[in-house]
């Protein structure tokens, strides 16, 4: 098998390999801080239409499905159970659409007595932890280590 | 809304599957695949463990 770091490899497999786009680091955190305004928006902006708005639909569905479940955004607030904050860290990574919902004071107040507040509350937790997990997909894009 | 506990995990499990099989795989024929493979993981997996915890007393 012929490895692409060979003397002898085809001219041709030594530039596929390394002809990978990359952004500056500046761009590359502005994409990613990008994902956290609208989930796949860092993709869109790199070009990757499909793969962004995969990510917009997932992720944004997820969420906007939890909170009519009636689930639970967990707050920063220190005064609760210490294990709380892992539900805000989850919570957290869908960034903008979090921050509005907690602001509305209605959105995401989470009700225990309804039959898909647990299920909703794993949505909204999922979809912060997927979002994160889309940033740093849009990371390895700008910085050229993935196609 | 009012979904059942079978429809959530339904499309949970849709999802999650849609983001991990494009963030894990780089080939569209590839993502599509580890797709499928993560949905029906997920379902499988929820249905048996359903089931063993179904005979538990608490």
């Amino acid at each position: 098998m012929l490895n692409e770091n060979s003397p002898n490899a085809p001219a041709e497999m030594k530039t596929a390999v390394r002809e990978l786009p990359r952004l500056n680091m500046g761009l590359t955190v502005a994409i990613c801080c990008s994902c956290f305004v609208i989930p796949g928006l860092g993709h869109i902006l790199m070009g990757r239409w499909i793969r962004g708005i995969l990510f917009t639909l997932a992720i944004g569905l997820m969420f906007l499905m939890g909170l009519s479940m009636q689930g639970e955004l967990y707050t920063s607030d220190l005064n609760q159970a210490p294990l709380r904050l892992f539900g805000f860290f989850a919570d957290a990574g869908i960034g903008l659409m979090y921050w509005l919902a907690e602001h509305s004071h209605r959105l995401g107040a989470g009700n225990m007595s309804a039959r898909t507040y647990d299920y909703g509350t794993a949505y909204l937790w999922v979809c912060g932890l997927l979002n994160y997990l889309t940033a740093l997909d849009a990371f390895d894009i700008a910085r050229g280590r993935k196609p | 809304m009012n979904l059942s506990h079978f429809e959530a995990l339904l499309v949970f499990a849709l999802f999650v599957s849609v983001v991990f099989g494009i963030v894990t795989k780089n080939t569209p024929r590839d993502q599509f695949r580890y797709g499928v493979f993560v949905f029906f993981s997920f379902v499988c997996v929820a249905t048996i463990v359903g089931w063993l915890m179904y005979p538990l007393p608490w």
